[in-house]
C-alpha cells in the first residue's frame, strides 16, 4: 500500500493548501516538468511558475504555484510555495496586467532586468495555466 | 434623594461601558485564535524551509550569498515599525514606539541616509506627534496579514538590497513568545546573517539520511532559499505583531471589564446606604411630625 500512493503536502506561508494521498504528481521545476511517481529517490529541487498536477484516482487537480521548492523523500512529497491557486481560481486579467507592467520597468542594470524577468516569467506562466483551465 | 439619584446614574454608566469592554474581550479572544492558527501555519513553512537549509549544509555546500554577507560600510538603512492600527490594547503600541525611537536616534546618528517607514495608524500619528517624517507609511497591515502583500514589500526591500540602494533593514516589532510574554524587540533582517539550521552540529553532520538529488544543484536552489527566507521572517515579523496586538488587547479589556465589576460594586454599596440613610431620615420626619401632634 506504502510503495503505490504518494503522500502529497502543499505548504504556503499562509496555510497548508492541501495534503493528500496521490498516485503521480507533476510539478513545474525551474528548468522543466518533473513527474514523481511512488518510490522516486530522494530529492530537494527548485520550483519554477507553473502548473501542478495532482493525479489520484483517475482525477487530476490542477494548482498553479508560485516557485518554491519541492523534497522528496520516502514517498513523501511534500512542495512549499509562495501561493498555491486552484488553476480554476486563477485571475488571468490580474496576470495580464502583471505582464503589462513588467514590460514597463525598466531593465538598465543585470539586476532590474532579473527582476523584470522573473515577473514576466510569473504573469506569463498564470495566464498558461488560466487558458489550460478554461480550455 | 439627590445623591441617591446621581449614583444611580453613574452605575448605570459604568454598565454600559463594561458591556463595551467585555464585548471587546471577547472579539479579541476570538480575532486571537484565528491569528494564532495563521501563525501555526507559517510556523509549518518556516520549519520545512529550516529543515531544507539543513539538508543543503550536510550536503557539504558552503551558503554564501549576497544577502548573508553584511557591508562594510551601511550608507543607506531602512527601519520599518510594525504597530497597531486601533489603540485600547494596553501598552502594546507605545512598547513598540519606545524601542523604535531609540533605534531611530541610533541610525540617525551613525547612518548617513536612514529611511523610516511605519505600519498602522497608532505608530503613524505617534512619530507625527514628534515631528519625525516617515518616508512611507502603510494602514492596511490588520489582523489578517496576506502573505501576497508582505511578498510585495519584501519584494521592496530585496530589489533596494540587490541594487545597492539599502544596505540594511531593521524592524521593530512585538515578539510572540507565548501566550503570557511577547516582548517589544527591534531585529535587524536584513543582511540576513545566518540561515536557521546553517549550523551543523556533530550530530546532524553523522546522521545517516536519504542522499538528496539537488535539481538543478545546490547552488541555485541556495540561490532561492535565501530571498524566501527574508521574505517568511518578515511575514512572521507582521503575524507576530498581530498575534501580539490581539493578546495584549484581550488582557488590557479583561483588566478593564473587572475593574468596572469592582466600580459597579463600589457605587452600589455607597447607593445602597444613600438610599436608607435617606429613608431613615423620611421616618425621623414622619415620629418627628407624629410627636409633634401629640404636643
Amino acid at each position: 500500500m506504502a510503495d503505490r500512493f504518494l503522500s502529497c503536502i502543499v505548504v504556503t506561508p499562509e496555510a497548508t493548501v492541501r495534503e493528500t494521498p496521490a498516485q503521480f504528481v507533476v510539478l513545474p521545476l525551474y528548468d522543466g516538468e518533473i513527474g514523481i511517481a511512488p518510490g522516486h529517490s530522494a530529492m530537494i529541487g527548485r520550483l519554477g511558475y507553473g502548473e501542478m498536477r495532482i493525479s489520484q484516482g483517475g482525477r487530476t487537480d490542477r494548482y498553479y504555484v508560485d516557485g518554491g521548492f519541492v523534497q522528496v523523500s520516502g514517498n513523501i512529497v511534500s512542495v512549499l510555495t509562495n501561493r498555491a491557486v486552484p488553476a480554476t481560481q486563477l485571475n488571468a486579467q490580474a496576470a495580464a496586467d502583471q505582464l503589462e507592467a513588467a514590460r514597463r520597468r525598466p531593465a538598465h542594470s543585470p539586476e532590474l532586468l532579473a527582476i523584470r524577468e522573473r515577473q514576466q516569467l510569473q504573469a506569463r506562466a498564470q495566464l498558461r495555466v488560466a487558458a489550460k483551465a478554461r480550455s | 434623594m439627590a445623591k441617591a439619584r446621581a449614583l444611580d446614574k453613574r452605575r448605570k454608566s459604568i454598565r454600559n461601558i463594561r458591556k463595551i469592554t467585555r464585548t471587546m474581550e471577547l472579539i479579541a479572544t476570538a480575532r486571537f485564535k484565528k491569528a494564532m492558527d495563521r501563525a501555526s501555519a507559517a510556523t509549518a513553512y518556516t520549519n520545512r524551509i529550516t529543515a531544507l537549509v539543513a539538508e543543503l549544509a550536510t550536503a557539504g555546500l558552503e551558503v554564501s550569498h549576497p544577502l548573508l554577507v553584511a557591508r562594510n560600510e551601511t550608507k543607506s538603512a531602512a527601519l520599518l515599525v510594525l504597530t497597531g492600527n486601533r489603540g485600547l490594547c494596553g501598552g502594546y503600541n507605545s512598547n513598540v514606539i519606545r524601542m523604535a525611537l531609540v533605534r531611530w536616534k541610533e541610525l540617525q546618528e551613525t547612518v548617513p541616509s536612514a529611511r523610516l517607514e511605519l505600519s498602522g495608524k497608532r505608530g503613524i500619528s505617534a512619530f507625527k506627534y514628534r515631528h519625525i517624517a516617515a518616508e512611507r507609511t502603510f494602514t492596511q497591515f490588520e489582523d489578517k496579514v496576506r502573505f501576497d502583500e508582505v511578498d510585495e514589500l519584501a519584494g521592496g526591500y530585496l530589489e533596494d538590497y540587490i541594487t545597492g540602494r539599502l544596505d540594511r533593514l531593521d524592524v521593530a516589532y512585538t515578539k510572540f513568545d507565548s501566550i503570557a510574554r511577547q516582548a517589544a524587540v527591534v531585529e535587524t533582517l536584513l543582511p540576513l546573517g545566518s540561515l536557521g539550521g546553517t549550523d551543523v552540529t556533530a550530530d546532524t553532520a553523522k546522521r545517516v539520511g536519504p542522499q538528496y538529488e539537488f535539481l538543478p544543484s545546490a547552488e541555485s536552489i541556495l540561490e532561492e532559499v535565501v530571498p524566501t527566507s527574508f521574505k517568511v521572517k518578515l511575514f512572521k515579523c507582521f503575524l507576530d505583531a498581530a498575534v501580539s496586538e490581539q493578546v495584549a488587547r484581550m488582557v488590557a479589556m479583561k483588566a478593564a471589564t473587572e475593574n468596572a465589576d469592582k466600580i459597579i460594586k463600589h457605587l452600589t454599596m455607597t447607593y445602597n446606604r444613600a438610599r436608607q440613610s435617606q429613608i431613615t431620615g423620611e421616618i425621623m420626619e414622619v415620629l418627628g411630625g407624629v410627636e409633634a401632634l401629640k404636643g
